[in-house]
């Protein structure tokens, strides 16, 4: 104790405003020490943190602006790319469209082409079909004349001839007409 | 106001006797009162919000403020010793401001302002040396050795002048309201005093910060850069 405190203020020496001697000194590197452990204390307690607090939130700031600044970079590069793509599905609709009626043409043209082609055909198919009527009717009237040439014959004959000659001229006549028939 | 700074306790330490001086009192109620703030601007913090308003605003604008001046006067390489400057600063001017109440400015003795100053002197020493390496130890031996007293003396003159501005001004303060004090009738000291307060204590006290904190970060920078 003997090394602390030894006088109180009314012991203590008269002061002073200015000296240069070694207790200014002592007092300057007391100060010194002094301003050390101020400077340390509000450095910690209050600069840094509060500087800390500041950077952050500009950081947090400039990270938010950057982020908007990159968020509208690519929405400007989604409307450029749709505009691109709306561009090119107008080109492409106009192609379709274009490739739709030329294929529809000639769709058409083909269906013109197999309609004329199934009315050739309808139509040679009925003329065959006549002509075949016609050989067919001619045919008929053919033998209907010769049966008819031979019922006229027979009755004109029957008043004339008897039964056995009758029949050995038909026989002939038949005959012949096979023979020519055959020949054809 | 008494003009002399008075010695509180005499302490012997180790044989050596050390006076402990109103002045060395007075900066440990200063002290006390700046970091009392500090703890509670550090609680106040945590309410912070992203868009500062009112009692926040005034704290960031004030460090805000201080930062971009010590980054304009030391640049981004010596920036990391700001808080030094931003502790002499909030000191110094708490002095002058505290002296209004009639707590003698603790600037106004030369055993602060010398200690500033030294503090000075041995951050241009030690910055020197640690960013120009050799170049800051051969610069006082420039243009040539023989040159090495004045430039010593040069630069010993840095801290003497930038304490002795220091301590002149604030104590010029003090003696000239002590003068008022102890000449005019009692009738004169009530209002009148403000004004010489608000001139000596707040704009020159203000006034001797700025300088001596600008100096003494332009006296680093010229060392170290």
């Amino acid at each position: 104790m003997q090394n602390m405190i030894l006088y109180l203020a009314q012991n203590s020496q008269e002061g002073r405003v200015f000296g240069l001697d070694q207790q200014t000194l002592i007092s300057m590197l007391i100060q010194l020490l002094n301003g050390v452990i101020l400077a340390v204390a509000l450095g910690f307690i209050l600069y840094k943190p509060l500087k800390e607090f500041m950077q952050k939130r500009t950081d947090r700031i400039q990270g938010k602006i950057d982020n908007a600044e990159a968020t509208m970079a690519k929405a400007k590069e989604l409307i450029a790319e749709y505009n691109e793509k709306l561009s090119q599905i107008d080109i492409t609709s106009q192609e379709v469209i274009e490739e739709a009626r030329l294929k529809a043409a000639d769709e058409s043209r083909v269906i013109i082409e197999t309609a004329k082609q199934e009315a050739q055909e309808i139509r040679a198919r009925t003329l065959e079909s006549i002509e075949d009527d016609k050989r067919r009717l001619k045919e008929e009237a053919r033998l209907y004349i010769i049966e008819l040439a031979f019922l006229i014959a027979q009755k004109y004959v029957a008043q004339s001839i008897d039964d056995e000659t009758q029949e050995r001229l038909f026989e002939e006549a038949l005959s012949e007409l096979e023979e020519a028939q055959w020949q054809n | 106001m008494p003009l002399n700074v008075d010695n509180i306790w005499i302490l012997d330490i180790f044989g050596i006797e050390v006076w402990i001086t109103e002045t060395i009192v007075n900066s440990w109620i200063i002290m006390a009162i700046l970091i009392a703030l500090a703890i509670f601007i550090r609680i106040k913090m945590r309410k912070f919000k992203e868009i500062p308003t009112g009692f926040q605003n005034l704290v960031e604008a004030g460090v805000e403020m201080f930062h971009n001046f010590a980054q304009n006067t030391l640049g981004e390489k010596l920036l990391y010793i700001s808080p030094w400057f931003f502790s002499i600063f909030v000191f110094i001017f708490s002095s002058s401001l505290f002296s209004i109440f009639g707590l003698r400015a603790p600037t106004a003795d030369f055993a602060t302002t010398g200690a500033f100053a030294l503090a000075t002197f041995i951050l241009m020493i030690v910055l020197g040396t640690r960013h120009k390496k050799g170049e800051y130890i051969k610069s006082y031996f420039e243009p040539h050795f023989i040159f090495f007293p004045l430039n010593l003396i040069g630069e010993l003159a840095k801290p003497v002048s930038l304490s002795f501005r220091l301590f002149g001004n604030m104590l010029s303060g003090t003696i000239i309201l002590t003068l008022y004090y102890s000449l005019t009738p009692i009738f004169v000291q009530i209002g009148i005093p403000a004004f010489f307060h608000a001139f000596f204590d707040v704009f020159f006290g203000a006034i001797q910060t700025y300088i001596f904190v600008i100096i003494s970060q332009m006296y680093v920078k010229t060392a170290a850069d």
